[in-house]
C-alpha cells in the first residue's frame, strides 16, 4: 500500500480536530458578535466602581479593573501563603501521631481526617464563618492576654488586625488541607521499611530522636510529590473565599465579568493566572524536593 | 559495593518479613482490659500519661456538650418542617412521587449490590439505566407531564448532578488517557494540553465557565438549561482527574504484557481493552473511589452559582425569615447526609473492589 495506515489516521484525526475546533471558533464568533461583545480589553483600564471589604494594596473605586484584579490576586496570594504554612504544620503533626505511642492520639487523628474528609468543604467554610466566628458576641474576647482578641468584628493577633472573612476562609482551608497532608504523610512515614525503626530501636535511640533524623528524612521523598498535589488544592479551593465574601481574585473576577459582561476576557485573564499559579507552586516544590534529595541522598 | 547494597536490601526484605509474619502469629483475640496493654497504649510514661488524661476529659466534656445541644438545645424544625424541600426540592407536591420513588430505586438498589447477590451478573446494566431513568423520571415526557429543570432541587438534584456527570466523566477520562498515549502527535497534543488545563483551574471557575461560556459555544438555535450545563462543566472537569488516574494505573502494567498479547496476535485494540483497561481500573479504583466521593462533594458548588440542590436549598431556606441563623443545626443535617452518602458510596466501591480482585484470582 502506498500509504500507512497510521499516515491515514492521522490525516483524518487532524482534520476532524480542527474541524470541531473551528465550528466551536465560529460558534463563538457568531455569538459574540451578535451580542456585540468581540474580544478586547480595553475595560481594564476603566475604573471599576465597586468596594472592597478588604485590600493588601492600596485600592479606591476609582482605580481600574486591571487594578482591581491585581488586589483580589494579591489578597488570593495571602490566604494560600499562610494557608500553606499552617496546613503544613497540622498536616505533619496529625500525620505523626497516627504512629505516637499513645493509642488516644491515635485514634483522635484517624478520626480528624474521616471526618474533615467525609463533609465537603464549602460545608466547612460555612460553618466556620457563619457560625464559629458570626456566633461570637460583639465585645472583643481575649485569650493569653492581649496577643489574640476575638470578636465577630474580626480577629486581633499581637496589634494585627485580620478580617472575619480571611480568618474564616483561612482556618476551613488549613484544617481541610491539613487532613489531606496528614494522610501523605501517613504514607511517607508507612512506606519507611519497618527494619528501620527495629534498628534504631536496638541501636537504643528514642523513638522521637529516630522520627527525625531516621523515618523522616527517609520518609521526605515520598511525601513530597503527594504535597505538592495537595499544595496546588489548596490554591484552587481558596476561590472559595467567594462563599464567605472574601474578595479574591475569582470574587472579583466574578463581579467584573457581571458588570462589565466580558465573560470570555474575564476568563481568560483568570485561566491565565491559575495557568502561572500552578507553575510557580509545581517549580518552587521541585526545588525544594531536589534539595532535599541531595541532603538526604548525602550519607 | 554494589553486592553490599544487594545484601541489605535482602536483610530488610528479610526483617520486614519476619515482623510481618510475627505480627501476623499473633493472638488474634486481645483482651482489651489487660492490664499491660492498657499501660503501654495509653500510660507509657508521664507524659503520655497526662496527655490522655487531658484528652479524655476533653472528649468527655465536648461529647456531652455536643450531646446536650443535639437532643435539647437545637432547633431542628428547620429540618422536620422541610423535609421535602431536603429531598425534592422545590418539586411540585402532586408530582413528588416520581424523585422520590427514584431516589428509593437507588436506595434499594445499593442495599441488593451490597448485601445481597440479587441480578449479580446484570449489576452493571441496572446501574447504568440508573442513571436515563432518573433523568426521564424529573424531566418527564413519554407519559409523564413534562417539568422544567428549575424546579429540580434538594438531594434528588445532587444524585442527578453526581451520577449524570460521573456516567459522561468516565468513559472520556478514558479516552483522554488513551488519547494521551497516542502515536498520533496532534491527538497527544490536544488531549495533554486539555487536561494539564483543567487540572489547573479551581473547580468553580470551570463550573462558572459552563454557565457563562457554554453557551456561546454552541450554535445560536441551541438553547441548554442549567442542569445541563452544569454537568457538563462537571464532567469536563472530572474527566481530566479520572483520565489522570487511569494513566497511573495504565503505567503500572509491566510493559511485557503488551508484548506477550502481541507476540498472541492480539490486535492493539484487543489489547487496549481487553488486558490494558481492565487492569488499569482495577489499579486506578482506589483513586476513582476518591474521584466520585469528590464529585458528590463538589456538587454543594452549585449552590454558590444559584441551583438549588442540597447546599442551595438551604441557603434559600436559611434566607426565610422564619428559619434564621439555625446555621449550625442546618450545617450539621446537611453534614449527615453527604456522610451517609459518601458512606454508601465507599462501601460500594469496597464490594466492587473485592469483586475485581475475586474476578482476577478467578482468571
Amino acid at each position: 500500500m502506498f500509504f500507512s495506515k497510521k499516515l491515514i489516521l492521522q490525516f483524518f484525526s487532524t482534520i476532524f480536530i480542527t474541524l470541531v475546533f473551528f465550528i466551536l471558533l465560529n460558534n463563538l464568533i457568531i455569538n459574540l458578535f451578535r451580542t456585540d461583545m468581540m474580544f478586547d480589553l480595553g475595560w481594564l483600564n476603566q475604573p471599576s466602581g465597586f468596594a472592597l471589604s478588604e485590600n493588601s494594596l492600596p485600592y479606591n473605586p476609582t482605580n481600574s479593573y486591571l487594578w482591581t484584579l491585581l488586589v483580589g490576586l494579591s489578597n488570593s496570594l495571602k490566604v494560600i501563603f499562610f494557608g500553606l504554612i499552617l496546613s503544613t504544620i497540622i498536616g505533619v503533626i496529625a500525620g505523626a501521631s497516627r504512629f505516637s505511642s499513645n493509642k488516644l492520639i491515635r485514634i483522635l487523628s484517624s478520626y480528624y481526617v474521616i471526618v474533615i474528609r467525609q463533609i465537603p468543604l464549602l460545608l466547612q467554610l460555612l460553618f466556620w464563618y457563619f457560625v464559629a466566628f458570626l456566633n461570637l458576641s460583639n465585645t472583643p474576647l481575649s485569650i493569653l492576654g492581649n496577643i489574640l482578641t476575638i470578636s465577630n468584628q474580626g480577629v486581633r493577633l499581637l496589634g494585627i488586625d485580620i478580617s472575619v472573612e480571611f480568618s474564616a476562609l483561612l482556618i476551613g482551608l488549613t484544617i481541610f488541607t491539613g487532613a489531606s497532608i496528614a494522610e501523605v504523610v501517613r504514607g511517607g512515614i508507612n512506606s519507611v521499611s519497618i527494619g528501620q525503626w527495629e534498628a534504631f530501636r536496638s541501636l537504643g535511640i528514642k523513638d522521637s530522636l529516630g522520627m527525625k533524623r531516621i523515618v523522616i528524612p527517609q520518609a521526605l521523598p515520598a511525601i513530597l510529590p503527594g504535597l505538592t498535589s495537595q499544595y496546588l488544592n489548596l490554591a484552587k479551593n481558596s476561590t472559595l473565599a467567594i462563599a464567605v465574601g472574601y474578595p479574591d481574585i475569582y470574587a472579583i473576577s466574578d463581579t467584573t465579568i457581571t458588570q462589565t459582561g466580558r465573560a470570555i476576557e474575564g476568563f481568560t485573564i483568570l485561566l491565565i493566572i491559575f495557568l502561572i499559579l500552578n507553575l510557580i507552586i509545581s517549580f518552587a516544590m521541585e526545588v525544594l524536593n531536589k534539595i532535599i534529595l541531595s541532603k538526604v541522598y548525602k550519607y | 559495593m554494589n553486592l553490599l547494597k544487594k545484601n541489605n536490601s535482602q536483610k530488610d526484605i528479610n526483617l520486614k518479613h519476619l515482623t510481618t509474619s510475627s505480627t501476623n502469629s499473633l493472638p488474634q483475640k486481645i483482651n482489651p482490659f489487660n492490664i499491660r496493654i492498657l499501660t503501654r497504649d495509653f500510660f507509657s510514661n508521664p507524659l503520655d500519661t497526662t496527655l490522655t488524661v487531658a484528652l479524655i476529659f476533653i472528649s468527655i466534656l465536648g461529647s456531652v456538650n455536643i450531646l446536650e445541644w443535639l437532643i435539647y438545645k437545637a432547633n431542628w424544625n428547620i429540618v422536620t418542617k422541610n423535609i421535602n424541600l431536603f429531598i425534592v426540592g422545590s418539586y411540585p407536591k402532586e408530582y413528588s412521587w416520581r424523585p422520590i420513588s427514584w431516589l428509593l430505586i437507588i436506595l434499594i438498589i445499593s442495599i441488593t449490590t451490597l448485601y445481597t447477590n440479587l441480578f449479580k451478573s446484570r449489576r452493571y446494566l441496572i446501574w447504568i439505566i440508573i442513571i436515563p431513568l432518573g433523568i426521564y423520571l424529573h424531566s418527564g415526557g413519554l407519559g409523564l407531564k413534562p417539568l422544567p429543570t428549575d424546579i429540580w432541587g434538594g438531594l434528588s438534584l445532587t444524585l442527578i448532578l453526581t451520577l449524570s456527570s460521573g456516567a459522561i466523566a468516565f468513559p472520556l477520562g478514558i479516552l483522554l488517557a488513551l488519547g494521551k498515549q497516542s502515536e498520533i502527535t496532534l491527538v497527544r497534543f490536544v488531549c495533554k494540553i486539555y487536561i494539564e488545563v483543567i487540572r489547573s483551574l479551581p473547580l468553580i471557575a470551570v463550573l462558572f465557565f459552563g454557565q457563562l461560556l457554554i453557551p456561546l459555544f454552541l450554535p445560536m438555535e441551541v438553547e441548554i438549561n442549567r442542569v445541563s450545563r452544569a454537568v457538563l462543566a462537571f464532567a469536563i472537569f472530572a474527566a481530566s482527574y479520572i483520565a489522570e488516574d487511569i494513566r497511573g494505573g495504565l503505567q503500572a502494567i509491566p510493559k511485557t504484557q503488551c508484548e506477550a498479547a502481541e507476540a498472541l496476535g492480539l490486535s492493539k485494540r484487543q489489547i487496549f481493552f481487553q488486558i490494558l483497561l481492565p487492569q488499569s481500573i482495577r489499579t486506578a479504583l482506589p483513586s476513582l473511589t476518591n474521584q466520585a466521593i469528590g464529585l458528590l462533594q463538589n456538587t454543594s458548588l452549585m449552590a454558590i452559582l444559584g441551583l438549588v440542590e442540597l447546599l442551595g436549598i438551604s441557603r434559600s431556606l436559611l434566607a426565610n425569615p422564619e428559619f434564621i441563623g439555625l446555621y449550625l443545626e442546618t450545617y450539621v443535617w446537611l453534614a449527615f447526609i453527604y456522610w451517609i452518602i459518601c458512606s454508601i458510596m465507599s462501601l460500594l466501591a469496597k464490594k466492587l473492589e473485592n469483586e475485581l480482585r475475586i474476578n482476577q484470582a478467578k482468571e
